[in-house]
This record gives C-alpha cells, structure tokens and sequence, in this order.
C-alpha cells in the first residue's frame, strides 16, 4: 500500500482524525485543533484523500449557506494513522524532559 | 463597515482563485469556500481565503506545467480554454494577430537592423567556436577585389583583425589607387606591431610631409621596442636622442591630420555599394582613436620642452623660454583644432594648459599685465580639471549607462523573441497534431496548455518586438546619419551602445572580463563543446517532454 510523505503537520492532522475516529470533521475545526493555516491543511487533507486514506463528503447545512465538506479516516487510513503515529512517539517522548514540576 | 468589506474582499478572492483552478482541485477549493463561512473574525477569515487560495494557484501552476497531475476525472481537451470553445478561438485569432503584428515588423529596415544586432553576441560566439572570426570580411574582401575595388579592400584592409591580412589588402588597394595611401597611416595605428611600418612611414612622410602625425608614429614604435610591455621609456642614448628628434618634428608640424574623416568617407561609399548595413561591424569593430602611448609621449616630451624653458628663464633667457613654451601650445592648439576624437581634443587641451601657465609666469615677469591675464584665462579655461567642461566633437552625448541600460533591453528583447518565436512553433505543432480525430490523449491532454502558449508567447514576442524597435530606432538614425549624410557627431553613442551589446546584460563589468577570458581569449574549441552540450541537454529535455506528454497515459486512481 502506498502512502504519503508524512510530515510532522500530516502527523499533527492524523492526530486530530484519530481522537474521534469516527466521527466527520470540518476543515476549519480541525485547522483550529491542529492549529494549521489552510494554506498547510489543504494540501495535506488532499494528499491524504489522493492516497485514499481520507474520505470526504457534502453535508448539506442551514439554507442560504453552502454545504460543507466533511473528512474521516478510510480503514486504511486508521491504520497508517496508528502505526505512523506509534513510531513518532518515541521519538517525540524522548525530546521531554524526564522530571517536570507538577 | 471594515470587516463586511475584508469579508467580501476574502469571498472574491477564493472565488476569483476557485475559476482560475483545474477541474479536480474546484471541489477541495469549495470546500475551503464553505468553510470561510464559519471562520470567526474579518483578519482570520482574510488569512484563511489568501491562504486557500495560495493552495489552487499553486495546484493551477503545476497543472499547467503537468496537465495531468492529479486529473483523475480527465475530460480530453479540458482544461483552462475548455469550456468555451468561443474563447479558444477568441485566444487563437489574438495569438494569430499579434504573431503578424510581430512579423511585419520584420518588413522595417530598423527592426531588421536591430535584431542583428541583438544577436550578434550569440552569432559572435558560433563564428569564434568555428574557427572563423571574420567570415562576412573574408567575403566582402573577396568580392572587393574580384571587383578590383580599391575602396572596398580599403574598407577591409582597416576593420581586419588580422595583421597580415590587414597588410595585404592595403597593399594591393594602394596598388590599385594610389590616393588610398592614408590607409597606410590608419592600418599601422591599428596595427603598430606589422613590419611594414616603418616602410609605410617613409612612404607617407613624402606624401604628407607636414603631418606631426608620422612623427609621433615612429617616436611611439621607438619607444616600444626599447622598453618592456606597458613601459614608455627609451632606455638607449641613441634611441632617446631619435625619440627626441622625431618628437620635435611632430611638434613643429604644421598640420596634424588622422584621417579619420577619410575613413567616414570610405564608409559612406563602401556600405551603400556592398549593401553592408552592419552597424556592429562599421562603426564599433574599430574604435579610431590615436593610441595612448602616443598621447603620453606628447606629454612627455611637452613636460621636457617646459623644464628647458624654465631652465631658460633661470637663465635670464626669456625669448629662449618662451619659444618652448610656445612650441608645447602651438601642438596643443594643432592637435585640438584638426583632431577628430574625444582623446585628442582632450590631450591638446591640457597640453596648451600646460604652456599657457609657464607663459602667464613669463608675461608678469616682463610686466605685460594684460598678455598675463590673458594667458591666466587660457590657462584656466583649458585645465582639463578645473576649467569649462568643453563637449567635445566625438563624445557621447546619451551617456554610457544609457547605452548599456539600451544595450541590455535590446539584448533581452532578441532572446525573447527567438524564445517566444521557439515555444509557438512547438505549441502550434501541438494544436495542429492534436487537431486530428486519431491524435493521442496525451496530446489532446496538451491542447489547452498549447493554446494557453500560443497566446501568452504571441503577446510576448509582439511585446519584445514593439521594445526592440523602439530602444534601437534612435541607433538606427545615428547609423543611417552618419552613412548617409557622413555625419558621425553621434558616432560615440552608437560605439558604445554596440560595445555593450557584447557583453552580457545585467552583469557587472568584472564578471564579463571574467567571462570574455574564459570563453574569447583560450580555445574555441571549448566554446564550441560548450555551446554544444547546452544545445544537446536542452533537445534531450525537450525531447524528455513530448515523450511524457504524447505518449503518457493520465495517472491510475492511487491505492
């Protein structure tokens, strides 16, 4: 199966899939999660769907308003996300400090 | 009022980003859209829509570069000139317009004229590669003396680079006409080195022997041969007394002619009658000057005439005194009065400022107040530092960074139109082989990318045509002035227009030096592989990219 480059911003977006990863996410929520530009969580929300590891849809909202997008985790995805973000960990675990106040 | 006018700016700006973008990246930029509408407070919303939009410009940039990138719902001929089969021609006939507009520029003498000259460097640089530095000389050399026209070979004898060669035709055109003998004259100041030199000299002190020119060539040649390269000192008692002899004779001259006037003339005949309007190669090979060792000895030997004269004056000799000084101002008014060029108005310039100071001293000293300041007023006025900025005939009148500045525009402007004119021969050929019902989808993929080309390169070689012709036209008047009426006032401008066409635009001097060294002065056969293996990588890219082009299928959907 072939996946994307992942960059510590995509790890960032399958962080925030993977805490509900069940669940339809909006764009400007997960930007605001993640605390990514649209300008960075575009691309890598279409690079995701283009490796089919992200599904999205239309989801019709109040009238008047345009419809929103919505994006989850294919199956597959949900397993990129999980073994990607296992081997970050250690990584990322090593760089705290061992002892912190509180 | 301020937030409802940034919201509205946002929403057209990813709107505007959202038409522009490829079919398969609409979607994602609606998405973006209907999330701007829940995006909180004016400034955040403005930096979500200049962000997203980023995004689709960016993804619109790669689409047309690679068609089809990511274009899993191909549509054959989709893409930017799709939808509207009205706005393709539209584009076309546009495209198809400005192509001819640029064409019959080419029927104008000026245009024709300066589009040789901006690509002279390149066509400069194939002739060095060749081996063959003078080819278009070479022919008109031959032709000249098929002809046997003495004028002709007299043209070539003084633009040749090659000594020899430079002899000989000025031989057998004097042979042919003997009033062609000054050529003699503007053959040895180009040359100074050949072994006629001091043969042709005799032969034109006889013809001219009032001219302080012959003087100073044999007083210069001297001194080159007694003294190390770049070192004007006679070393030799001998030699210095021949130097000093023959500088005295360049001084007492009654006339000083160059024969710079002669060779304009040559030039008015020669051109019209060979049909050789190459400015590059009638105005700006040579650049006829006297030779700077020449005007340093003139100085040299004016410093000497003074010291005697101050010796005299020491010695109670006034008369002696000034007769020296004298002889130093009456060169300088020879040289500026009959001189041609800058250099030499300049030099006898400051030569009779320099006698006229010594004659000022020498006028109070007798007690003459009103020679004294007379002589003050001259000695002021002909300072070449301190005195009144003269024009002299021969000088540039536009400046030299103008003619750089116009040298470099016409520069780019020839490339651009050579580039342009390459990309619409390839995008045409697309359009027309994508035209056909058989044609493969990578070229019908291709066909709005290829209209999108044949506009925007048929707008840029109109463009670089228009600004071609406009920066070149004033150099075309001054060429045509000075052939056709021989009035080379403004010969400078157009000299060093023409110089700086030689060297590549927007570089600083130093790198161009750097550069000529590498490329014009060692082996032109490593000019020729160079050139060679740029041309070569640049038909293996293009090659690389019709192949993708034409024989790609579009992507398979990813896993």
């Amino acid at each position: 199966m072939k996946t994307p480059r992942i960059s510590p911003e995509t790890l960032l977006v399958l962080e925030g899939f993977i805490e509900r990863p069940t669940e339809w996410r909006y764009g400007y929520e997960l930007s605001r999660q993640t605390g990514l530009k649209s300008g960075t969580l575009y691309p890598i929300l279409m690079r995701l769907e283009k490796y089919a590891l992200l599904e999205a849809c239309w989801v019709a909202t109040e009238e008047g308003v345009p419809p929103r997008h919505t994006y989850r985790l294919t199956p597959n995805g949900l397993e990129v996300a999980r073994t990607k973000l296992s081997e970050a960990r250690p990584r990322s675990m090593v760089r705290q400090p061992a002892f912190c106040n509180g | 009022m301020l937030e409802v006018q940034l919201r509205q700016a946002a929403t057209v700006l990813l709107e505007s980003a959202i038409r522009i973008a490829p079919p398969h990246t609409r979607d994602w930029g609606r998405a973006m859209m209907g999330e701007l509408n829940y995006v909180e407070g004016p400034w955040a919303g403005t930096l979500w829509a200049l962000g997203s939009s980023g995004v689709l410009v960016k993804q619109t940039i790669v689409s047309l570069i690679i068609p089809s990138t990511g274009n899993r719902d191909f549509i054959p001929d989709g893409g930017l000139f799709a939808r509207s089969a009205a706005l393709r021609k539209a584009a076309l006939a546009i495209g198809a317009a400005c192509v001819l507009a640029a064409l019959l520029f080419f029927a104008a003498p000026p245009f024709r004229q300066a589009f040789r000259v901006a690509v002279e460097p390149w066509h400069r640089m194939y002739r060095l590669a060749a081996n063959n530095h003078e080819p278009d000389f070479a022919s008109l050399a031959r032709r000249a003396e098929l002809h046997h026209d003495p004028e002709g070979l007299a043209f070539c004898a003084v633009r040749f680079q090659n000594p020899s060669e430079s002899v000989r035709l000025a031989e057998e055109a004097v042979r042919l006409d003997p009033n062609l003998i000054w050529v003699y004259a503007v053959v040895i100041l180009r040359h100074p080195e050949i072994r006629e030199a001091s043969r042709w000299i005799a032969t034109l002190e006889r013809w001219d022997a009032q001219n302080a020119l012959f003087p100073l060539i044999a007083a210069e040649s001297m001194g080159r041969t007694e003294s190390p390269p770049g070192v004007w000192a006679p070393s030799n008692q001998d030699v210095e007394s021949a130097w000093r002899a023959a500088m005295a004779q360049a001084f007492q001259a009654s006339k000083f002619d160059d024969y710079f006037d002669r060779v304009a003339e040559l030039n008015r005949k020669v051109v019209p009658r060979y049909h050789y309007y190459d400015p590059y190669e009638v105005e700006s090979r040579i650049r006829l000057d006297l030779p700077s060792p020449v005007i340093e000895a003139s100085e040299r030997f004016a410093l000497s005439l003074i010291h005697s004269g101050q010796d005299l004056e020491a010695k109670g000799d006034l008369k002696g005194a000034s007769e020296q000084y004298w002889k130093v101002a009456h060169y300088g008014q020879l040289i500026d009065a009959e001189g041609h060029t800058a250099k030499e108005h300049w030099s006898g310039d400051s030569l009779q400022a320099m006698a006229y100071k010594p004659l000022k001293a020498l006028a109070e000293k007798e007690g003459n107040s009103t020679d004294a300041a007379l002589f003050a007023y001259l000695s002021s006025k002909f300072n070449p530092i301190t005195g009144e900025q003269r024009e002299y005939p021969g000088e540039s009148a536009f400046g030299h960074e103008t003619s750089e500045r116009n040298a470099a525009v016409v520069q780019v402007s020839g490339l651009m139109i050579i580039l342009f004119s390459g990309l619409l021969v390839i995008a045409i050929s697309i359009l027309i082989v994508g035209s056909r019902r058989r044609a493969r989808p990578g070229v019908q993929r291709a066909k709005p990318v290829a209209t999108l080309v044949v506009l925007t390169s048929a707008v840029g070689l109109l463009f670089s045509s228009i600004t071609l012709y406009l920066t070149y036209r004033p150099y075309w008047y001054i060429f045509q002035t000075a052939i056709l009426n021989g009035d080379g006032a403004q010969n400078r401008d157009l000299q060093e227009f023409l110089g700086s066409t030689q060297t590549l635009p927007g570089i600083p001097h130093r790198i161009n030096v750097l550069v000529e060294a590498l490329f014009y002065s060692g082996s032109p056969g490593f000019l020729f592989y160079f050139w060679a293996g740029v041309t070569l990588l640049g038909v293996f890219g293009l090659a690389l990219i019709v192949i993708r082009r034409f024989l790609g299928r579009p992507h398979s959907k990813a896993p």
